[in-house]
């Protein structure tokens, strides 16, 4: 028991610097850079939590940690693009519009599936607002840099800001049934966005003139109301927001590129997008991305429509897409779920790689710092026993800026970081598959006993 | 042991009258006895000026509310009367930083309708009404006045009671005859809780971050146009007036703080993240968790008040009966995995309420000054957790520090308060023994040089019978905020039945209702979705409030408190 406890407080004290970036050299393993090749029998040296090296036999820096990667499977840190996990609220759900929240301020380092992703080879996510509303709000792209009580040790630095859109059904459950307001439907969701839209517009432009006109002599004219909600929806138009939509149907989708060509809009991801495989070839001429599930579907009517093949077909019409769990359980084994697309769509190993490393990255814009191994990105890397897109693959270590946040060999019962003392035993719980997360926070707006 | 030195007949006359008013009040119902010229000497007392000095066998003279003089060597005016406190202990009075006491809690409204558009409610269903003043609900016959000051308590900052924006605060003396009889200093703080509103907007945290950031910054604009006006009203559109705005313009200037109650280690951080954003001055109270992020709180440069409430030290053998129940029926049975990780949670518990009490200790030793604030302790438990923080690595001094110069100085009146000293404000506490002695008793209380004496009362009867039977009102808190509704218990025979009624109007019929010592447990089921909850609750009732715990299966336990509804 000592000893645990002293292993214990060795993993605390070592972690507790969380924005601290390790050295290390990973030896001899077989180098899964997903962007320029597999190499085997090859070093990865990490410096101050970036990658300095990759090569064959580099010596080892004195007094670098060196793990012995032989017969092992070297991959960049697993990228989750839609996880709503480390997070205090998802749902702002009152409002059908509510880009002036933002998920950052919420963030949850304390939450223990962030070290059960960590098991899973995750090693940055994108923590995203529900899809209650027509606009959500911001999401957060965090690093899992478990161990910290920081909240913002946990965020990644320099990340863009995203925003959530939803699309469907949920919206208008929530705001057309639960609130018996705008939008009740479709039309009512592409109109709340154009709305939105137009009325951020018309304040840009208000602030524009306000600035151009306030120095001229006999202007009478008072500021504009300063609005978070406006100027957020203001710095989508502009460019500086990406915007990553819950979506399914192909017509949804059809209808939200139409919009973003109205506006100007060029960066969106579109998230779910069942049936994103219907209008890949409209997706890839815009530029738009996709985050799919691997096979998740028919668990509500929206959702029938749906194929095993959506990433793989994405794929191959040249849409830049990515697989994503959208909960805490599948979160630790998304490399399974790129794996079902070698079985279903035949992808080759990079491609299916990249749906859960370089694409997201790409979809989340921190495709410079992460999402594949190369010289002078950040030290986030999985380890595997195994091919990780082999039934048989197994995470061993997982590394982020250089740090080993979860070693297999070294994995203690207990890895909470703060036993609260009001706090029952977590039993464990089964969720069937069918209950994400999107929706977290709406449920008493659907209890039998309301009309 | 109460005398006058003056042998006119007048004080003769006035020695009896004093004499029977100060024996003549109990702990009860006491009144602040003002006797002409409001003119005191403790004499034979042991003064502690202020932390860390000790002047033996001194004097204490006091007058028209204010300290006139202290030390070995001192002449008694002939007007005075002397309370000889031989062997007695007199500290400056305490001071608490943040507390609701003496502020009367409106009544609720329940029943209210959901607003037609819950993302743009009236701003006071949103909490949002910082242009209220404490001042308008402050009551010196408020019980929670006297409970505190009977602890040597004399001055508190008191707050609005409300979610998110309330209003502002004030610092009172725990005395007087009115509301204006009580400030020394109003609009002290703008008071903010990170609270949503139940089922509108701002709900979650982080609408209600964001609200604050929307709410401050068109506060800036409006204040710099208003300027702008001042100077140039013929040439300007008239501003309008928004006292909502309006509220926020002393925060600005930096005149005064916010003052945020944050408890729990991400709260802080949350209300960390308003103060880098928005750049005004902080004043932290009731925190609990903040020796988990101590850097980062420390180089903020915010005012510290730490809650004087500890969670409850957990018994050693809390299960051996049970255990020793079931290994008779069943032999010694190996431990099961639940078993273990039971244990091991139970450890982890326990080194978890080891470190928060000794928060105050880790400030101390880090060099931070902080005070305390009672707004969640209940203050029956203030001396013993008090002990509990010193035994836990806080120094007495540091204690005492913490409840008199510190806050003094944290609210901008150490000029007037914190210690034993001419000039200041007459506020003291007399103890029979050391005040962090397990065995000292409070014996008198001076405020604004009101004397109030308390009799050694004997201590309560700890068997005495805990009453479920009655109408209660709870609040739960949950991740998407506060919930709060009437819990009915019916008791017949010793039949215990009831219901709930939520905040949506819904009232449910309670099953398994027991009462076992002070714990009521019961459950109750709730469809959602076509699915059917079981929720459980179990709370501990002290007297007319209960604190425990709802737990609705897979989706966690949250919080649950409540207080029995006045009949």
């Amino acid at each position: 028991m000592k000893k645990i406890l002293l292993i214990l407080i060795c993993f605390f004290s070592l972690s507790a610097q969380a924005q601290d970036k390790g050295s290390m050299l990973i030896k001899n393993g077989t180098v899964l850079t997903v962007t320029k090749g597999t190499l085997p029998e090859t070093d990865v040296l990490i410096k101050d939590g970036k990658i300095a090296q990759i090569a064959k036999n580099i010596p080892a820096p004195q007094g670098v940690k060196v793990i012995d990667a032989k017969g092992l499977f070297v991959m960049p840190g697993i990228i989750d693009p839609h996880s709503h996990i480390a997070l205090d609220a998802i749902n702002e759900m009152t409002s059908p519009v509510t880009a002036e929240v933002a998920e950052s301020d919420v963030v949850n380092p304390l939450q223990i599936n962030i070290y059960h992703a960590l098991a899973g080879g995750v090693t940055t996510i994108h923590a995203l607002h529900g899809s209650a509303n027509a606009i959500g709000g911001q999401c957060v792209t965090l690093k899992l840099r478990y161990g910290t009580f920081s909240l913002d040790a946990m965020r990644m630095e320099g990340a863009p800001r995203t925003i959530k859109f939803a699309l469907g059904e949920n919206p208008t459950r929530v705001h057309g049934g639960g609130s018996n307001i705008v939008p009740r439907t479709r039309m009512g969701v592409e109109f709340v966005i154009r709305k939105s839209f137009s009325d951020a517009k018309k304040y840009m432009e208000d602030w524009d003139a306000y600035n151009k006109n306030k120095s001229v002599k006999g202007f009478r004219g008072a500021p504009p109301a300063y609005n978070l909600r406006l100027e957020t929806l203001a710095e989508i138009l502009k460019g500086n927001i990406l915007i990553h939509c819950h979506s399914y149907r192909a017509d949804e989708i059809m209808m939200l590129l139409n919009v973003c060509k109205d506006f100007g809009i060029k960066k969106i991801t579109f998230q779910h997008a069942n049936e994103g495989f219907k209008v890949a070839p409209e997706l890839a001429a815009y530029g738009a991305m996709a985050s799919v599930f691997s096979d998740w579907w028919a668990y509500k009517f929206e959702v029938y429509y749906s194929s095993a093949y959506n990433a793989a077909i994405l794929t191959k019409n040249g849409v830049v897409t990515s697989v994503n769990s959208d909960d805490p359980e599948m979160m630790r084994h998304l490399y399974l779920e790129a794996g079902k697309t070698q079985k279903y769509g035949a992808l080759t190993d990079d491609e299916a790689l990249a749906l859960i490393t370089i694409n997201p990255a790409k979809q989340m814009g921190i495709d410079a710092r992460t999402g594949s191994l190369e010289v002078g990105k950040d030290g986030d890397v999985a380890i595997f026993k195994n091919h990780p897109l082999s039934i048989y693959g197994v995470p061993q270590f997982t590394i982020v800026d250089g740090i080993v946040r979860f070693d297999k060999a070294s994995d203690p019962a207990d890895m909470r970081l703060w036993a609260d003392p009001k706090q029952n035993l977590d039993e464990a719980t089964f969720y069937e598959k069918g209950t994400d997360h999107c929706m977290d926070g709406t449920e008493f707006l659907f209890t039998s006993d309301k009309k | 042991m109460i005398q006058r030195i003056d042998n006119r007949f007048a004080g003769i006359f006035f020695l009896v009258i004093g004499l029977f008013t100060l024996y003549g009040v109990s702990a009860q119902d006491e009144k602040p006895i003002a006797p002409v010229g409001r003119s005191y000497a403790l004499t034979h007392v042991n003064i502690i000026p202020s932390p860390g000095k000790k002047i033996e066998k001194g004097t204490v003279v006091m007058k028209d509310g204010l300290i006139t003089a202290v030390g070995t060597n001192v002449s008694i005016p002939s007007d005075a009367i002397i309370i000889k406190a031989d062997s007695m202990y007199v500290y400056a009075g305490f001071i608490d930083g943040l507390s609701r006491t003496g502020v009367t809690k409106p009544k609720d409204e329940p029943g209210q309708q959901r607003p037609k558009d819950p993302g743009n409610p009236p701003a006071e269903r949103a909490g949002i009404t910082p242009q209220n003043d404490v001042r308008n609900w402050l009551n010196p016959s408020e019980k929670s006045v006297e409970e505190l000051r009977n602890l040597g308590f004399t001055v508190s900052q008191v707050v609005p009671y409300g979610h998110f924006l309330p209003g502002t605060s004030a610092v009172i003396l725990l005395s007087g005859k009115s509301s204006d009889d009580m400030v020394l200093v109003d609009q002290s703080g703008l008071y903010s809780e990170l609270t949503g509103a139940q089922f509108i907007y701002p709900n979650t945290v982080m609408a209600v971050m964001a609200k604050w950031r929307d709410l401050y910054r068109n506060a800036m604009l409006t204040k710099n146009y208003q300027a702008m006006y001042v100077t140039n009203r013929n040439a300007l559109l008239r501003p309008q007036n928004d006292r909502v705005l309006e509220a926020f313009y002393p925060v600005i200037d930096q005149k005064t703080p916010v003052v945020f109650k944050a408890e729990g280690v991400l709260e802080v951080q949350r209300v960390l993240t308003l103060k880098r954003d928005l750049g005004f001055s902080l004043t932290i109270g009731d925190l609990r968790e903040g020796f988990l992020v101590l850097d980062k709180i420390k180089s903020s440069g915010a005012k510290l008040f730490l809650s004087l409430d500890l969670p409850d030290e957990m018994k050693k053998d809390d299960k051996k009966p049970k255990d020793k129940k079931d290994s008779i029926k069943t032999g010694t049975k190996p431990k099961t995995a639940l078993d273990l990780e039971k244990e091991g949670l139970e450890k982890r518990k326990k080194e978890s309420i080891a470190r928060l009490t000794a928060q105050a200790a880790e400030f101390s030793k880090a060099g931070i000054t902080f005070g305390f604030s009672a707004l969640t302790a209940k203050t029956k438990d203030i001396p013993s957790n008090l002990r509990r923080m010193i035994a836990a690595g806080l120094t007495e001094e540091a204690a005492l520090t913490a409840l008199t110069t510190a806050p003094a100085k944290l609210l901008g009146l150490d000029d007037r308060l914190g210690t034993i000293e001419n000039g200041k404000i007459a506020n003291l506490v007399v103890s029979d023994k050391p005040y962090f002695n397990e065995k000292a008793k409070v014996r008198y209380v001076f405020v604004d040089g009101n004397l109030y004496q308390l009799e050694s009362k004997a201590p309560a009867k700890p068997d005495s019978k805990t009453v479920a039977k009655g109408s209660w009102s709870y609040t739960t808190e949950t991740p998407n905020g506060s919930n709060n509704g009437k819990l009915t218990i019916k008791d017949d025979n010793g039949n215990l039945s009831g219901t709930i009624l939520n905040s949506m109007g819904k009232e449910t019929e309670l099953k398994e209702v027991q009462l076992s010592g002070s714990t009521l447990s019961f459950t109750f089921e709730f469809s959602m979705g076509g699915n059917t909850q079981k929720v459980e609750v179990s709370v501990k009732i002290d007297g007319d409030t209960f604190e425990g715990t709802l737990s609705p299966g897979k989706f966690g336990n949250f919080p649950m408190k409540g207080t029995r509804d006045p009949k």
